[in-house]
């Protein structure tokens, strides 16, 4: 009898890869850094450009990250109820600034929009788990995920049949023009004002999930949704809830990255979308704290890989492919660790 | 179209061939549980074996390992000479185990007939390309199975006409009968039967203990049974190995097993159905 | 236990079909189909579009199993609340406007003209009363046809799909008939670009009594069909596929050259679908990145066909096809292989990673040198004799008509391969693991192997659609290989019935044909393949035309064993 061997294809495959890549990442490196284009100033500055795309990253993150824990689907759309966000606020921002609210109190104006843009996105969420998913919670795990893709088609595009095809510039805040100095080092306040906000948030939540009874239920429904229907609680209410919590977070994100990039449209949910799906999975989706680190470290990879791994290649245009480095991040953490950095394998 | 006959065995007696499975201290612990401790664990030819034990004492794990869906964490399982204990499931199928589950696990959206012939799966040898090209070959194959499809649904006692239902339409016993008979469509040399009495009446019960036993019969068939039906275990098996807490605690015929003080005490012990 | 249905339910369902309503003119779909004529001077498709919420919600409402007067009152408050919320709507649109422009930019002054029935001479207030009215009007008639008696239903329905379909071939039909030299016809069918109201009324007769009587001649042709044996059964199968080939043979020359450049575009969804099918509706798998074998077959044949590229070697289309395809089933083996055991939903992630890897690629500066970046590769000869050659009956072929026969040679030729796949050993084990993929590994179907033929397969499909892209537009551009084509496809695919070989073409026909047919259409399409792939999977998740495959065994176990007898009503399950 034909003993099969034990070494497939598939595994050569995987190590050819696995050498490939260590391999390019090594000698990118080393080829940019020996050629030293670069001044320390000028990494410094896409380290902390890398680290406030990374916070947006992180909140939209968490919204991924708290659905599958509970329903363990991903939430295509989810990229869309960021957009939202910050198309909504995009109005509000506008009205205070034509009022003049918006430089005059900007203390008062600028949370106002924060608001807007998670109040906006969270409604968005709760009426998309309501309306999509929660009809199909006992199908086969594909048929959420083409309603997903379906739903995020049609908010995208009904914001475009709405609000219009253009992009929509937000209007200038001067309290985020310039520079503050932090320890010597001079960081945008534009990209201080992001990371600030994005730790505040991920704190408040850690603080919520930890903490309140609410945050205990959302854990219960994530460990086993059945024992804690049992237990009493109300899973319908923590689902819709852990959608809210996700919603408002990208609603947020939405806003700080048109203060960012001082403008939205209707497009932009798709790449963040999945980039922080990236990196809800880069840190072991379902783990909280990881979508936090994954989106951070997402972001900084984004930010110095095109110019210190791939010009180190001689390839022109590196930033071209800065949208590669996140594709790549995702394909390959999906094929080699599956459960991320701070997840475990699911044991056979 | 040669085709590999099970039966060409038989003129070596039983004695001689050696036991069809040999599992030598299978192991297996799953992150610190260990489910299988071990466990030592032979199946003559042609012999009918039950595996008993209270709830959670390993009996499926100790089976998931004999198809192949586990792999011990330690010790080695030998199947027709052949170590087992590396194989991919579809690997160990191919060399002739065949089973069902606990909790019946057909191709729902699949019809019966459709089920019974992709059991037979591993004997047929039909690949894309010649399906494409319709080669006669490939005609002749598939009509041929389509009969031993009909033949088998007769010998579990499925009516023609279900043919074209859907698996998940047909009534529970019907269900279990279709899930013997896919697994018997791969003439397979060993058919573990997982729970094949579960949800079932005494009148079912009767009849599914004489059908294990004229299995065997007709078929030429090793049998290895896990159950919880003392009547049935006691009735058609030959040897009997009790597991508990993932280990073996007793082994041998229907009479020492019901009188051993361990066994007793493992299944009293724990107020289990007996 | 059935629930009793309050007037609550009724109201909640209006309120919902009057948030449509809102949604339909904010988006501006209303308005877009404003000027399109259903019936010239009575009705435009506008109007059709707000008026269909209404009848849609009185029409369901009237559905609940109650006495046939409380689902009247239930589809009357069904459209009061749905009209009333739209009137309030309207109203307040025209209290805040023109401030409301700043945010929801198409309310304009003709928008809400339109809404407020102003070419009929109405006030906003009276128009807004008249929103109400007709509201509930329409889902009062929707209620009663609903508790009419079969017969009248299928009457109502049918002329008015009738008057609906004919009003939309419009485009196409009044210039062949000017064609044909037929304009008595032609004035007569159309007045201007809607129909003539005398058309139209004929054309409701006919529609209603063709819905009639079809159940009746179908229940007849069903039983002959049923009598009669085995073989003249077979002999009338392949009569029937034979006329309908000889059939798309003609159309082209039946069809004018702009019907003829859809058919085109549908054939290359209809193709791509038929290989999406293999991966997704057989195997299970849910591929988000079938794009990358599109650019894969198109780019390769590029490469090899065209003088001018980086290769430069300017082979023929027919020596470069089978290389290319084989490149292709490579490629799929290498993307399939690390991505096999990846469960469902991270395996459809890491494939639409691998597509949007490939279209960044495409056009990036770093590959410019083979692939052409953003300008890509032109100057790609086309397959056959430069775009001009002769066939028998039709004569000359020349432009998008020497692309349509081509494509529908390899759809036919796919169709033909996936049916043979479907129900053979390899369809069946392909199946089983779509169901249970431990059970079938325990079966003995190696899930490595059989994963891998259907990504290989299906990247060989839809690379000979690459392939023959790249000869039609006779070069490729990166533009052309987006993440949109994937979920296109996927939509064709999930629409006509995942599994199901005609459920691929009427998709491909239903999504692609129709925003080709209704120029409106065309803006508002990807809104339309996300509400469709949503309501497919929330309302009939087996889409339009069902995997047939239950059918295909009870055909050859007829033929086996003659002892079977198996209606085929029981299994299409109507009357």
């Amino acid at each position: 009898m034909r003993r099969p061997s034990n070494l497939s294809l598939v595994d050569v495959i995987l190590w050819a890869l696995r050498v490939a890549i260590v391999v390019g990442v090594a000698v990118g490196t080393f080829a940019t850094l020996s050629t030293t284009r670069l001044s320390g100033d000028q990494w410094r500055d896409l380290l902390i450009f890398g680290i406030s795309q990374g916070s947006v990253y992180a909140l939209i993150a968490l919204g991924y990250t708290l659905v599958y824990g509970v329903l363990f689907m991903i939430n295509f759309a989810h990229g869309d109820v960021f957009m939202f966000g910050g198309m909504t606020a995009f109005f509000v921002a506008d009205y205070l600034s034509d009022n003049g609210i918006l430089n005059s109190s900007p203390f008062i104006a600028v949370p106002l929009i924060l608001l807007v843009g998670a109040i906006s996105s969270t409604v968005v969420a709760i009426l998309l788990e309501r309306i999509a998913y929660r009809p199909l919670r006992r199908a086969p795990r594909l048929v959420p995920l083409i309603t997903a893709i379906g739903a995020s088609l049609f908010i995208a595009n009904s914001v475009r049949g709405l609000y219009g095809d253009g992009v929509k510039a937000y209007p200038r805040i001067d309290l985020f023009q310039g520079t503050i100095d932090f320890f010597g080092i001079p960081i945008l306040k534009s990209h201080a004002t992001v990371i600030v906000a994005a730790v505040v948030m991920m704190a408040a939540l850690y603080w919520f999930v930890e903490k309140t009874r609410t945050g205990r239920a959302m854990r219960a429904v994530s460990e086993d949704k059945d024992t804690a229907a049992l237990m009493g609680i109300d899973v319908d209410r923590i689902i819709s809830v852990t959608f809210a919590i996700g919603g408002a977070l990208a609603g947020a994100a939405g806003v700080l990255y048109a203060i960012v990039y001082n403008q939205v449209i209707w497009s932009m949910g798709f790449l963040p979308g999945i980039k922080a799906f990236t990196a809800a999975v880069l840190g072991g989706i379902g783990n909280i704290f990881g979508a936090m680190l994954g989106g951070v470290a997402l972001g900084i990879l984004e930010s110095l890989a095109p110019t210190l791994l791939l010009a180190g290649f001689g390839i022109p245009s590196p930033n071209q492919l800065r949208d590669v480095v996140a594709f790549s991040v995702l394909v390959l953490v999906l094929i080699f660790r599956p459960y991320g950095i701070f997840g475990r394998p699911e044991s056979k | 179209m040669t085709t590999t006959d099970p039966l060409a065995t038989q003129h070596v007696s039983d004695a001689e061939a050696g036991p069809l499975l040999v599992a030598r201290d299978v192991t297996k612990t799953f992150e610190g549980l260990v489910a299988n401790r071990d466990i030592d664990f032979e199946i003559p030819r042609h012999s009918i074996v039950s595996i008993i034990g209270p709830n959670g004492a390993g009996k499926t794990t100790f089976f998931n390992q004999l198809s192949g869906v586990y792999h011990p964490t330690s010790g080695s399982i030998e199947f027709e000479g052949i170590d087992i204990s590396t194989l991919a499931p579809h690997v160990v199928a191919s060399l002739g185990v065949a089973r069902t589950y606990q909790n019946i696990r057909l191709f729902q959206n699949m019809t019966v007939l459709a089920n019974v012939m992709v059991g037979r799966h591993v004997r047929m040898r039909g690949q894309w390309y010649q399906a494409i090209a319709g080669l006669a070959g490939i005609r002749d194959e598939e009509k041929v199975t389509k009969r031993r499809a009909f033949d088998l649904m007769e010998l579990v006692g499925i009516p023609r006409a279900s043919a074209t239902e859907l698996a998940k339409n047909l009534p529970y016993g019907d269900q279990r009968r279709l899930e013997i008979a896919r697994a018997l469509a791969s003439d397979p040399k060993l058919l573990l039967l997982d729970e094949p009495t579960a949800g079932m009446n005494p009148g079912e019960t009767r009849q599914m203990t004489d059908f294990i036993a004229r299995l065997r019969r007709e078929l030429q068939l090793t049998i290895l049974l896990i159950e919880h039906d003392m009547k049935v275990v006691m009735g058609v098996s030959e040897r009997i190995t009790v597991l508990d807490y993932g280990e073996k605690i007793a082994e041998g015929t229907p009479a020492e097993i019901r009188a051993n003080p361990r066994v007793i005490e493992a299944y009293l012990g724990k107020q289990a159905t007996a | 236990m059935p629930r009793a249905f309050t007037l609550r339910d009724a109201i909640s369902s209006g309120l919902i079909t009057g948030t449509v309503m809102i949604y339909l003119v904010s988006v501006g779909i209303a308005d877009a189909f404003a000027e399109r004529e259903v019936v010239t001077g009575y009705l435009t498709l506008g109007r059709l579009m707000l008026a269909l919420p209404p009848l849609a919600v009185g029409y369901m409402v009237a559905g609940r199993p109650l006495p046939n007067s409380r689902r009247v009152v239930q589809a009357l408050v069904a459209g009061l609340a749905a009209g009333a919320l739209f009137a309030a709507a309207f109203l307040a649109a025209v209290a805040l406007s023109p401030g409301i422009r700043t945010v929801l930019n198409r309310i304009s002054r003709a928008l809400l003209d339109f809404v407020g029935f102003s070419d009929l001479g109405l006030e906003p207030a009276t128009g807004a009363i008249f929103n109400l009215a007709l509201a509930t009007g329409l889902a009062v008639v929707a209620g009663l046809v609903r508790i009419a008696p079969a017969g009248v239903r299928r009457a109502i329905v049918g002329g008015a799909a009738a008057l609906l379909v004919m009003s939309m071939v419009e485009p196409f039909l009044r210039p062949r008939l000017l064609q044909l030299d037929l304009p008595g016809v032609a004035q007569f069918v159309y007045d201007s670009h809607g129909l003539a109201t005398a058309s139209a009324a004929l054309i409701l007769a006919g529609g209603a009594f063709a819905a009639v009587a079809w159940p009746g001649m179908r229940r007849t042709a069903r039983s002959r069909l049923a009598a009669a044996d085995p073989g003249t059964r077979t002999m009338l199968r392949w009569a029937a596929l034979l006329v309908a080939i000889a059939f798309l043979y003609t159309l082209p020359s039946i069809s004018g050259s702009f019907l003829t450049q859809v058919l085109v575009l549908v054939g290359f969804y209809v193709l791509l679908g038929l290989g999406l099918n293999i991966v997704v509706g057989y195997a299970g798998l849910l591929d988000l990145g079938y794009v990358a074998f599109y650019a894969v077959g198109a780019y390769f044949t590029a490469l090899i066909t065209s003088p001018t590229s980086a290769l430069g070697w300017g082979l023929s289309f027919w020596i470069a096809l089978p290389v290319v395809i084989l490149l292709s089933a490579i490629v799929g083996l290498f993307i399939g292989a690390p991505v096999l055991r990846l469960r469902g939903d991270y395996l459809a992630i890491v494939t639409l990673g691998f597509g949007e890897i490939a279209r960044v690629l495409l056009g990036s500066d770093a590959l410019k040198p083979w692939l052409g970046g953003p300008g890509g590769i032109l100057s790609v000869p086309f397959m056959l004799g430069e775009g001009t050659y002769f066939l028998p009956i039709i004569g000359e072929v020349t432009g998008p008509a020497a692309t349509y026969f081509p494509l529908l040679g390899f759809c036919i030729l796919a169709a033909f391969i996936a049916y043979r796949l479907k129900y053979s050993r390899t369809g069946r084990a392909w199946n089983a693991m779509r169901e249970d993929e431990d059970v079938a590994q325990a079966t003995g179907i190696s899930t490595v192997n059989y994963k891998l033929l259907a990504f290989a397969m299906g990247a060989a499909v839809g690379c000979v659609g690459g392939a023959i892209y790249a000869t039609h537009l006779q070069g490729v551009v990166p533009g052309g290989f987006v993440l949109l084509v994937s979920i296109t496809v996927l939509a064709v695919v999930v629409l006509g019935g995942m599994g199901s070989i005609p459920g691929v073409i009427v998709g491909a026909f239903a999504l692609i044909g129709t925003p080709e047919l209704l120029r409106e259409f065309a803006e508002y399409k990807l809104l339309v393949y996300g509400a469709v792939l949503v309501a497919v999977m929330l309302l009939r998740p087996e889409g339009l035309i069902p995997d047939a495959s239950r059918r295909g065994e009870l055909e050859d176990a007829r033929h086996e064993e003659g002892e079977l007898h198996v209606e085929y009503d029981e299994i299409s399950g109507d009357a």
